[in-house]
C-alpha cells in the first residue's frame, strides 16, 4: 500500500483565482458581517501590501486599495474539493476526503496503470497546474503519515518502514496531527518534536492528554489502522464562478466559461459519462439570473465541443445587466457511447413544452422578441412596470408591496407627446407625483385624466419644472 | 385673499427615521409663511419639544405641544396639550407606552386611554372613511375634544376622500380640520426623507416604492397652497385649535425633594445647621472672619435664589459615598464654593487659592448651580442604586443624550440606502475623521479612489451633509441625574434605557438647563479609585492616615519632580503632549498646575495661546493687556484668554454684554461645531469692541480662541478641581512611589499607561518589583517589607491574564492554614480548576513550588482529580526532562500571561543587535546635541494625531531605558503609512530636536524590525 497525500494550502484562492485571467493581482478573500468584514486569507500578492488574515477590512483598506477582495465561501470551497475529488478518482477507486484542503488517496494498485511513483507523481502536478491548484504531494505507507509529512514537505516519498520512523521523529509537534489543544499543551511544556514525544512515558502521557494523542501516535507509526470513507462520484455537476469585475460583454465571459467547461469534461471523464442537456446560469446584481438551458442531440463530453455549442448558445442572448457570475449545473448525465449514428436514424416526433416553445421562438426571432411583463413598486409612472425575458422572475420583494396609486393607464406610451390643451376635457386631477430623484431621473409632475373629442379617456401631465404644456402619457383603455 | 392657519400635525427630527427637519428649521420657515401657530407632535415623544420651545421663543410663532400616536391595533389620533393638566397626562401617556416597549419603541394600547385626558385635545387621522367605531371609541375618550383629521397631498383621490371625511365628521358631529402631516420643512427634503424611509425599513430607496410618499407635499406649504386644497371652514378650525391649547413650559412646577430636612426645620435652616456643622470639622481651630464671611454670603445667596434643597441633596449624596468609604470630589462652578468645601462637596480649601471662586452662582446671571461629582469608578455603581433606592424610581431618572449623526454615520446610512456594495461604504465612511461633523474633502475622496465629480457620489455627499447633526436615538447620560419631589412623569415621559433596570428621561441636558431642571452628575473617575488604594496602602504599610485635604501643600519636591516631567502615571499631565509643556512651564505652585491642566488642551492650542502664555511666563514677551478694564480678568493669567469664564467676563466688561448673554455664549461656544449660532455673537462682539477701542487683529484671536474653546473649553473651576487631583497623585508619586505604582495597578484599566509601562517607570525609579508567587501575592498588587526606604511591590494575582478573582481569594484563605507543599496541595487546598492551574503555570506563579514554566505546565497537567477514597494516595511518576525555556521564550510567555516582565526588557535582549544597526538608546540619546543624525528603535507604546496639529503624528517608543518622542510630519506618514500603523517595534532615523529639556526625534525615515520582536523566542538562546 502507498498513499499519496495531495495537501491544497490554498485552496479557497485558488478556487478564485483559477477562474480569473490575472491570477497574480494581490486578492483577499472577506468573511464577517457587513458591519464587521475581516479578511480571511490572503495571496502572497496581497501579503506583500501588508494584507493579513484577521484584519479588518477597514484596517486593510486604510493600508491600501490595490487589492481585490472575493467573498470567502463554504460552499465554493467545498465544490472545488469535490471537483478535485471527481478528478483524483480518475488515477484511483480509494479517495478520501477526511481532512480538510486535502486528498488522500491509495496509488500503490494504480501503479501498474500510471508508471512508477515519480513518474505518476509528475503527472499528478502538471494536471493540477492545469486545473489551477497549488499543491504538495507526499507518500507514504499509510495516509496518517502521508498526511503528517505534507505539513513540513513539499514532496516527499517514504516507502521503507524504518525511513519512516526517521522522517516521522524529525516532524515538529505542530505538524503531528495533533489536536490543536494537545499541540500547544506540548509546545508549552517545551516538547519540541516527535521524537522527543516518542521518548515520554506513555503513562505520563496518558495521564495528562486525552486518549486521542497515544491513538494519533501509534497510527503514524503505521499500528493502528485508520478508518477512511471513500468518494464516490455524486449524479450531479454544479460549478460556480464569481466574475471579479462586472461583465457586460460576451467575449468577457468566453475565459470563465472555459473553465467551467473544462471542470464538467473533467467530471464526465472521471464518472465515466457524457451529458445532454445542462443549463448555464448569468447571475446579476439587481435583477434575478438569466438561465441558458443548452441542449444536444446525443450525451457528450469532449470540451472542445461543449464549449463550441455554448457558446453559440451564448451570442444569441443580448446580455439584460452586467454579470456577475457564471453557474453550470447539469443533471442530466447518461453513460456515454461514442455517436455512431444509423444512416436511417429517425428523429422522434418533437411535441414541444412551453419552455421549448419559447426555446425555440427566441431562437427564431431573437432573445428580445419574447418577453413578459411585471410589475415594479415605484413611483414613477415609466419605471413601475418592466418587461423582461420570458422565464426570469426578478424583484421578489418589490413587487410583492405595490404602493397604493391612484388608476394607471394600461397602455403607457413610450415617449410622452404634447397635447393640445384644448382638444381635451381635464376629468380628474391633479395627482401629484414627485420621486426618482435616486436615479437621476427625478420626475416632478401633476397627472390628469383627461378626455378627447372622441372621448377616448387619456392620462397626461404637467411637468411642474417645464413648459406648463400637457403631456400625454398613456391611455386608460 | 390669504387665510391665516396653524399646523398642528408636524414632525420634526426627534420623529427618528421620518422627520426631515429640525424644530428651528420648521420654526423658520413657519414664520416666514405667516402661519399663526406650528404644533411640534413627534410620535409618541418630547425628545425634542424643548428645542421646539427654545426655536418658538426664537421665531416667535408660537408652539402647540403634542404628539402622535397609533394605538396597537387601533386608530391614529395626534394629542394637543390644552394646558398644564394636559401636559401632565401627555407625559402619563408616553411614559405608559414607552416603558411597556423595548428601547427606541411603544406600545400604546386602547386602556391607556381609560385614564384621565383631562386638558387633551386630539385629532383623529382615520385611514378610511368608514372607521366610524374608532371615531365613537375616541369621542367617549376626547368628549368635545375631538376633530377629524383631513389631510390632502395632491393624490388622485384627494376630493372623494375630502368629502367622504367631511360626511363622516357630520355623521358623527365633530369638525373637521385641515392637517399637513408634515415631515419636513420645505420640499426641498423629499430625497432625505425618502432615504429616512428607506433606513427605517432596511432597506435602500430603490427597493422601498411602496413605502415612499409619492410626492413631497409633506411639507409646511404656503397659505395660499392651503387655501386651493381645502375648503375654508377647515382652515378656520386649525385657528380655533391654536387659541385653545396656552400651555408654555414656563408654567412646569418643579420642586426639589424634601425629606432630607428633618420636620423641625426648612431647607434653609437645615442647610446653616450642615454649614455649621461643616466648619467645625473643617476648620477645628475656629474660621477666619474673611471665610466666615464669605459663607454667609453664600448662604444668603443660595437662600435668595431656592437652591437650598440642591446642595441638601447633593451633600445627601457625598454623604453617602463617605459613609462607604468611596472616595469623591465635587467639580463645576458651584462646587468651588466655601458652601461646598464646608459640606464635604470638594476639598479644595478656599483659603489655600481663594483666587478662584468668583465665578460662583450670581444673582444677576440667574444662572443654576451646576456641580458634577465624581466618584471613584468601580464604585459608582453603588451611589447609582443608592439614589434609586433613596428616591424610587419615580422620581430619579438619569438623563438622556440625543446621539447625534457625525460625518461617517451619515454617509454610511446614506450610502447604504442608496444601494453600495458594504466594501465601498467602508471605504467612503473612512474618509471621515472619527468624530467628524464634516464632509470629506475632494483631495481625501480622490485618494481613496472616489471620483467627486460622479453624480451618485454627489448625492450621498449632499443628503449626508444634511443628515449630519440630526439626533439619531436617545441614549442614557453616563451619570445625569434628575431627582424631583413629585412623580417625574409629570414633568417629562420616562422610558426605558438599553441598560436593564435603568430608566431615562426623555431630555438631554441642554433641555433640562433650558426648562429650569436641576442635574447633579454622578461621574465616574478612575484616579480616584487609585487615589483611595494609595492612602489605604500606606495605612496599612505606615500607619499614616492621609486624605486628599491633610496632604502637604506646595511641596517643593513634588513640583520639582512635576518639572521634570517625571509623570508618568500622574493625574492629568501624564500624556505626551503635557510632559512636553511641564519643563517649559514648570509649575511651583497649585495655581500653576490649573493653568497647566487647561493650557494642553486642543481649545487654546486651536486658539494659539498657548505659547504667548508661556513666552511670557518666561519672561520673552511683556506682559500686555488689551485694556486696563481687562486687566483683573486676564491678569492671573498673564494677559492670555485661558478659560471660559475669562471669555464670558471679557464679553460682560469689554462688549457690555448682559450676564444672560454672557451665558448664551457660553452655550454657542459649547454647541457650535453641531448648531453653529456663533456668528451673531462674533458679529455683536466686534461692533461693540471696536466701538470700545479694541484692535481688530485682538478681536480676531479671541473669537477664534472662542471657536477653540467650542468642543474642549475648559473652565477655570473644572480645572482647579483636577488640578487638585493632579497634586494629590503627583505628591504620593514623589513621596510613596511604590504605594502609589501599587494603586495605579490594582486600580487599572486607567489614565494613559498601562501596568507594564507604570512596572517599567517604577523600576527605573529603583523600586524593587516582585514576581507573581502562588505562595505570596494576593489578587492585588501588596506592598512587601524590603531593605530600603521604599517597600517592595509583590505584583499581584490579577496581573494574570484570564485569572479569577475568586481563585484569588480562595488561594489567600488557604495560605492561612500554612504553606502550600507543593502544585498538588496548591490546588486542593485551594479548589483550583484545570483553568486557574494552567493560568498560574503561564504565569510563571509556581516558580516557587515547581521550577521553570515548562516543568509548571507539565506538572500541573498531571494534577489528577482526587476521589475521594484515594484521597492521599499519591501515584508515583518517573521524572521527565524538560528543558527549561530560554530568555526570549520567558519573555514572551511573560508578556502573554503578564503584559509585563520583570526579567530584562526585550530591548535590552536586542540591544547588541541594534548596536550592530547604529541604533542609539534613549539614555545615548540625552547626551547628544541639538540637530545631530540620529537612529533610534524602540517598542511603539502610542501613536497620537492630535487633532490640531495638522496631520503630525506624535510615536512613543519605550527601550529599556526610558522612552523616545518620536515627531513624524504629515508626508513622511503618508508615504509610510504602513509601516507607521503596524510595526510594534520601530526603528527612526532622523533629526534630534532639543528644546528646553525636552527631546524629540524628527523622523525621516521608518523602519518596521517588527520581526526581530517576534523572532525572541527562536534566536534568544545566544543571549543564554
Amino acid at each position: 500500500m502507498l498513499w499519496a497525500c495531495i495537501l491544497l494550502p490554498q485552496l479557497a484562492l485558488d478556487g478564485v483565482l483559477r477562474t480569473r485571467s490575472d491570477a497574480d493581482t494581490p486578492l483577499a478573500l472577506l468573511t464577517g458581517t457587513s458591519q464587521r468584514r475581516t479578511l480571511k486569507v490572503v495571496n502572497p500578492a496581497a501579503r506583500a501590501l501588508g494584507l493579513k488574515p484577521g484584519q479588518t477590512l477597514r484596517a486593510a483598506l486604510a493600508l491600501t486599495n490595490d487589492f481585490a477582495t472575493a467573498e470567502y465561501d463554504l460552499t465554493e470551497i467545498d465544490r472545488s474539493l469535490q471537483l478535485l475529488a471527481a478528478w483524483a478518482y480518475g488515477f484511483s477507486s480509494q479517495v478520501s476526503l477526511r481532512y480538510p484542503r486535502c486528498l488522500l488517496m491509495e496509488v500503490g494498485a494504480s501503479l501498474d496503470l500510471f508508471g512508477p511513483w515519480p513518474r505518476f507523481e509528475a503527472r499528478l502536478r502538471q494536471e493540477l497546474d492545469t486545473l489551477g491548484f497549488r499543491h504538495r504531494i507526499t507518500a507514504a505507507s499509510n495516509p496518517a503519515a502521508a498526511r503528517a509529512l505534507a505539513n513540513s514537505h513539499e514532496r516527499l516519498a517514504v516507502t521503507e518502514d524504518t525511513s519512516l520512523r526517521a522522517a516521522l521523529e524529525a516532524l515538529p509537534v505542530a505538524h503531528c496531527g495533533l489536536s490543536p489543544d494537545a499541540t500547544t499543551g506540548l509546545i508549552r511544556m517545551g516538547i519540541k518534536n516527535l521524537k522527543h514525544l516518542l521518548s515520554m512515558s506513555r503513562d505520563s502521557l496518558a495521564r495528562r492528554f486525552p486518549a486521542e494523542v497515544l491513538v494519533q501516535l501509534d497510527t503514524l507509526l503505521g499500528h493502528r489502522a485508520l478508518a477512511l470513507d471513500f468518494y464516490s462520484p455524486p449524479d450531479l455537476f454544479d460549478a460556480r464562478v464569481e466574475l471579479n469585475f462586472e461583465v457586460t460583454s460576451h467575449q468577457a465571459l468566453l475565459f470563465p466559461l472555459h473553465r467551467l467547461i473544462g471542470d464538467l469534461a473533467i467530471y464526465l471523464t472521471a464518472r465515466d459519462s457524457g451529458v445532454q442537456q445542462f443549463d448555464l446560469i448569468l447571475e446579476h446584481r439587481d435583477r434575478s439570473e438569466t438561465r441558458v438551458p443548452v441542449g444536444l442531440l446525443n450525451a457528450e463530453r469532449d470540451p472542445d465541443m461543449l464549449l463550441e455549442v455554448t457558446r453559440g448558445r451564448l451570442e444569441h442572448l443580448q446580455l439584460p445587466s452586467p454579470v456577475l457570475a457564471l453557474r453550470l449545473v447539469a443533471r442530466d448525465l447518461p453513460a456515454f457511447t461514442p455517436t455512431a449514428r444509423g444512416l436511417f436514424d429517425k428523429r422522434p416526433q418533437q411535441s414541444l413544452s412551453r419552455d421549448q416553445l419559447c426555446e425555440r421562438l427566441r431562437a427564431r426571432l431573437g432573445d428580445d422578441a419574447v418577453q413578459s411583463v411585471a410589475a415594479l413598486a415605484d413611483h414613477r409612472p415609466e419605471c413601475s412596470g418592466l418587461f423582461q425575458p420570458i422565464g426570469q422572475t426578478g424583484h421578489d420583494e418589490q413587487i410583492a408591496a405595490l404602493p397604493e396609486t391612484g388608476p394607471r393607464p394600461a397602455w403607457l406610451l413610450p415617449k410622452p407627446i404634447p397635447l393640445n390643451e384644448s382638444s381635451v376635457r381635464i376629468l380628474s386631477g391633479p395627482e401629484r407625483i414627485e420621486s426618482g430623484w435616486w436615479d437621476g431621473d427625478d420626475i416632478r409632475r401633476d397627472y390628469y385624466q383627461i378626455e378627447t373629442r372622441k372621448g377616448q379617456v387619456g392620462w397626461a401631465y404637467r411637468d411642474l419644472r417645464g413648459d406648463g404644456r400637457l403631456y400625454l402619457h398613456g391611455w386608460f383603455s | 385673499m390669504t387665510p391665516a392657519y396653524a399646523e398642528l400635525h408636524c414632525l420634526s427630527n426627534f420623529s427618528f427615521q421620518r422627520g426631515a427637519s429640525s424644530a428651528e428649521e420648521l420654526f423658520e420657515r413657519a414664520a416666514r409663511l405667516g402661519y399663526h401657530a406650528l404644533a411640534i407632535t413627534d410620535e409618541c415623544t418630547l425628545a425634542g419639544i424643548v428645542r421646539a420651545w427654545h426655536a418658538s421663543q426664537q421665531t416667535g410663532i408660537s408652539l402647540i405641544v403634542g404628539s402622535e400616536f397609533r394605538i396597537e391595533g387601533g386608530p391614529k389620533f395626534v394629542a394637543l396639550v390644552e394646558n398644564l393638566l394636559g401636559y401632565q397626562a401627555l407625559c402619563r401617556l408616553i411614559t405608559r407606552a414607552r416603558r411597556r416597549a423595548a428601547k427606541g419603541q411603544y406600545r400604546l394600547l386602547h386602556e391607556d386611554l381609560d385614564e384621565s385626558l383631562e386638558g387633551l385635545l386630539a385629532i383623529w387621522l382615520p385611514k378610511r372613511a368608514d372607521e366610524d367605531a374608532d371615531g365613537h371609541w375616541l369621542q367617549a375618550r376626547f368628549p368635545e375634544r375631538l376633530w377629524l383629521g383631513v389631510e390632502l397631498h395632491r393624490g388622485a383621490g384627494d376630493q372623494a376622500r375630502l368629502q367622504a371625511l367631511q360626511a363622516l365628521a357630520s355623521r358623527m358631529g365633530i369638525a373637521a380640520v385641515a392637517c399637513g402631516d408634515v415631515h419636513m420643512h420645505a420640499r426641498g427634503r423629499r430625497a432625505l426623507q425618502d432615504c429616512m424611509t428607506a433606513i427605517r425599513h432596511h432597506s435602500t430607496v430603490m427597493a422601498s416604492g411602496a413605502h415612499l410618499y409619492p410626492n413631497g407635499e409633506r411639507h409646511l406649504r404656503t397659505r395660499d397652497d392651503l387655501a386651493g386644497l381645502y375648503p375654508e371652514p377647515l382652515l378656520a378650525e386649525t385657528l380655533r385649535i391654536a387659541a385653545r391649547c396656552h400651555f408654555d413650559f414656563a408654567q412646569l412646577q418643579y420642586q426639589y425633594p424634601h425629606e432630607l430636612v428633618p420636620a423641625e426645620h426648612d431647607a434653609a435652616s437645615w442647610l446653616r445647621v450642615l454649614v455649621e456643622e461643616g466648619m467645625q470639622w473643617r476648620w477645628p481651630d475656629g474660621v477666619s472672619a474673611s471665610i466666615r464671611k464669605q459663607l454667609d454670603h453664600e448662604v444668603r445667596l443660595i437662600s435668595e435664589l431656592e437652591y437650598e434643597s440642591y446642595f441638601l441633596t447633593v451633600h445627601d449624596i457625598v454623604r453617602f459615598a463617605r459613609e462607604r468609604g468611596i472616595l469623591c470630589q465635587g467639580r463645576g462652578s458651584a462646587a468651588n464654593s466655601a458652601v461646598c468645601y464646608a459640606l464635604g462637596i470638594t476639598e479644595i480649601d478656599p483659603t489655600q487659592a481663594n483666587l478662584l471662586f468668583e465665578r460662583f452662582i450670581s444673582r444677576e446671571r440667574n444662572e443654576p448651580p451646576d456641580i458634577d461629582v465624581d466618584f471613584e469608578h468601580d464604585r459608582r455603581e453603588e451611589v447609582i442604586q443608592y439614589i434609586f433606592s433613596r428616591y424610587g424610581r419615580q422620581r430619579a431618572a438619569l438623563t438622556a443624550v440625543a446621539s447625534t449623526y457625525h460625518a461617517s454615520g451619515a454617509i454610511r446610512d446614506i450610502a447604504k440606502v442608496l444601494g453600495l456594495t458594504p466594501e465601498l461604504i467602508d471605504t467612503l465612511a473612512g474618509c471621515c475623521g472619527r468624530w467628524s461633523d464634516r464632509i470629506p474633502d475632494e483631495e481625501r475622496l480622490r485618494e481613496a479612489g472616489f471620483d467627486p465629480a460622479s453624480p451618485w457620489l454627489h448625492r450621498i455627499l449632499v443628503l449626508a451633509g444634511e443628515l449630519i447633526g440630526f439626533p439619531r436615538h436617545l441614549s442614557q447620560h453616563p451619570g445625569g441625574f434628575v431627582i424631583s419631589e413629585h412623580a417625574l412623569e409629570t414633568l417629562v415621559p420616562v422610558e426605558n434605557a438599553s441598560m436593564p433596570e435603568r430608566t431615562v428621561i426623555q431630555w438631554d441636558k441642554d433641555d433640562l438647563d433650558r426648562v429650569g431642571l436641576l442635574k447633579v452628575d454622578i461621574l465616574s473617575l478612575g484616579m480616584l479609585s487609585a487615589l483611595r488604594r494609595c492612602f489605604a496602602l500606606i495605612e496599612r504599610y505606615r500607619g499614616i492616615t492621609w486624605t486628599l485635604a491633610s496632604l502637604p501643600k506646595e511641596d517643593r519636591a513634588t513640583y520639582e519632580m512635576i518639572s521634570r516631567a517625571d509623570t508618568v502615571g500622574v493625574f492629568q499631565i501624564e500624556s505626551r503632549a503635557q510632559m512636553a509643556m511641564l519643563p517649559r512651564l514648570r509649575p511651583k505652585t497649585f495655581y500653576d498646575l490649573v493653568i497647566q491642566v487647561a493650557i494642553v488642551r486642543p481649545g487654546p492650542n486651536q486658539g494659539d495661546m498657548v505659547h504667548p502664555y508661556l513666552r511670557r511666563r518666561n519672561g520673552e514677551e511683556r506682559v500686555v493687556y488689551p485694556s486696563d478694564e481687562l486687566q483683573p480678568v486676564f491678569e492671573r493669567t498673564l494677559g492670555v484668554p485661558l478659560f471660559q469664564e475669562q471669555v464670558m467676563q471679557l464679553a460682560i466688561i469689554a462688549a457690555d454684554y448682559t450676564p444672560g448673554e454672557a451665558d448664551e455664549l457660553r452655550r454657542a461656544m459649547a454647541a457650535w461645531k453641531r448648531h453653529g449660532g456663533l456668528e451673531p455673537h462674533r458679529k455683536r462682539l466686534t461692533e461693540r469692541m471696536l466701538a470700545k477701542g479694541y484692535e481688530q487683529a485682538f478681536i480676531t484671536r479671541i473669537f477664534e480662541q472662542i471657536k477653540g474653546f467650542g468642543s474642549y473649553g475648559f473652565p477655570e473651576s473644572h480645572a482647579a478641581s483636577f488640578a487638585l487631583l493632579t497634586y494629590a497623585s503627583s505628591w504620593l508619586k514623589c513621596h510613596e512611589p511604590a504605594a502609589y505604582a501599587c494603586a495605579l495597578i490594582n486600580s487599572w484599566p486607567m489614565g494613559f499607561y498601562n501596568p507594564d509601562q507604570i512596572l517599567q517607570d517604577a523600576r527605573r525609579h529603583s523600586l524593587e518589583i516582585r514576581p507573581v508567587d502562588a505562595c505570596r501575592s494576593d489578587w492585588d498588587c501588596t506592598l512587601e517589607a524590603s531593605e530600603g526606604e521604599q517597600p517592595a511591590i509583590r505584583l499581584g494575582l490579577r496581573l494574570i491574564r484570564g485569572f479569577r478573582q475568586a481563585d484569588a481569594h480562595r488561594m489567600t484563605e488557604a495560605r492561612q492554614g500554612g504553606p502550600f507543599m507543593d502544585v498538588e496541595d496548591l490546588c486542593k487546598r485551594a479548589a483550583l480548576d484545570k483553568r486557574a492551574r494552567a493560568s498560574l503555570a503561564d504565569g510563571g506563579a509556581l516558580h516557587s513550588l515547581t521550577g521553570h514554566r515548562h516543568q509548571a505546565r507539565w506538572t500541573i497537567a498531571g494534577i489528577e482529580p482526587q476521589l475521594p477514597l484515594f484521597a492521599n494516595v499519591v501515584t508515583p511518576e518517573p521524572s521527565a526532562s524538560l528543558p527549561p525555556p530560554s530568555v526570549g521564550e520567558d519573555l514572551l510567555a511573560d508578556y502573554a500571561s503578564l503584559g509585563t516582565t520583570l526579567g530584562p526588557h526585550p530591548l535590552a535582549l536586542l540591544r547588541q543587535e541594534l548596536r550592530a544597526r547604529r541604533c542609539r538608546s534613549s539614555r545615548e540619546l540625552t547626551e547628544l546635541a541639538q540637530g545631530r543624525l540620529v537612529s533610534v528603535a524602540g517598542v511603539v507604546i502610542g501613536r497620537q494625531r492630535p487633532q490640531t496639529a495638522s496631520g503630525v503624528i506624535f510615536v512613543t517608543l519605550e527601550d529599556e531605558f526610558g522612552m523616545i518622542n518620536v515627531i513624524v510630519w504629515h508626508d513622511l506618514a503618508e508615504r509610510q503609512r504602513r509601516v507607521l500603523l503596524n510595526a510594534r517595534l520601530l526603528r527612526v532615523d532622523g533629526n534630534l530636536e532639543v528644546a528646553s529639556g525636552v527631546r524629540h526625534v524628527i523622523a525621516g525615515r521608518l523602519s518596521d524590525l517588527t520581526p526581530l520582536l517576534t523572532g525572541l523566542d527562536v534566536r534568544s538562546r545566544d543571549f543564554q
